[in-house]
């Protein structure tokens, strides 16, 4: 995926042949990080006299939207332009910003999956037991590097 | 933190810091954001950017901080503010909490 130009505010991609298809895979797999996986805070104390669960159901509210929003995203026919060899894909810079917080999701939640391995770390080849996760993590990370260069690439 | 940028310039943190009266300063919590080996820094900036309104060098600056350090602290606010604060981060999927300011 690389950014053609940017028109009347709005960013549009070039996908390769079958990055539409990986794209809607990844997508579809979002929700990724457990639930009720990030404390507010790493002292009890403190974590006691916040809204803990109010932050729980404010994230888990956000997901069950943002899957919502991540099918219509896939299914708007106006957003991908199909070309003989590629797709076209327009993305208002809202959508960049929601892309990139859900395909996080995605990355570092498959991560966690995948026994939260370090960087260069043996967890970090594919095993049988983990492949699904670190392919799902590198994935969403390609996706996000192009999302990113597109942004510092903006005129 | 997953290697992607290295920023060039550093920002003028000290004198910001001065600016700010007693007032502002109290009570307070600290936001901190903690090192993972998954966030790209390019994100991290990006999402600093993005929920503090921060310019670039002050982003890259703080990122760089929780990559070398593995933690920074990225404000220090009121209970409620720190609160909305760790729940934006959060919502980009970083790894952020809130500690009180001893």
């Amino acid at each position: 995926m690389r950014l053609l130009r940017v028109e009347n505010g709005h960013y549009i991609f070039r996908l390769g042949k079958g990055e539409r298809e990986l794209l809607a895979v990844v997508l579809g797999l979002y929700p990724v990080i457990p639930p009720a996986h990030q404390p507010i805070s790493k002292s009890t104390a403190i974590a006691n006299k916040t809204n803990q669960h109010l932050l729980d159901e404010a994230l888990a509210e956000q997901r069950s939207e943002n899957k919502k929003l991540a099918a219509s995203f896939l299914a708007d026919a106006r957003r991908f332009q199909e070309t003989e060899s590629s797709t076209r894909m327009t993305m208002a810079p809202a959508e960049i910003e929601w892309l990139l917080q859900v395909l996080n999701d995605i990355h570092v939640g498959s991560w966690i999956l995948a026994g939260e391995p370090d960087e260069d770390s043996p967890g970090l080849i594919p095993s049988e037991k983990n492949a699904r996760h670190i392919g799902a993590m590198e994935l969403a990370r390609w996706f996000q590097l192009d999302l990113l260069a597109a942004l510092n690439q903006k005129p | 933190m997953a290697n992607t940028a290295i920023p060039e310039v550093m920002p003028d943190l000290e004198r910001e810091e001065k600016s700010k009266s007693q007032s502002e300063r109290e009570p307070g919590y600290l936001v901190i954001c903690w090192d993972d080996p998954v966030n790209l820094m390019d994100y991290v900036t990006h999402v600093f950017r993005t929920v503090f309104g921060w310019q670039k060098p002050k982003a890259e600056f703080h990122m760089l901080q929780v990559h070398k350090q593995g933690k920074s602290v990225l404000t220090r606010e009121s209970l409620e503010k720190a609160e909305h604060y760790v729940h934006q981060l959060q919502k980009y999927s970083l790894h952020a909490t809130m500690e009180r300011d001893e």
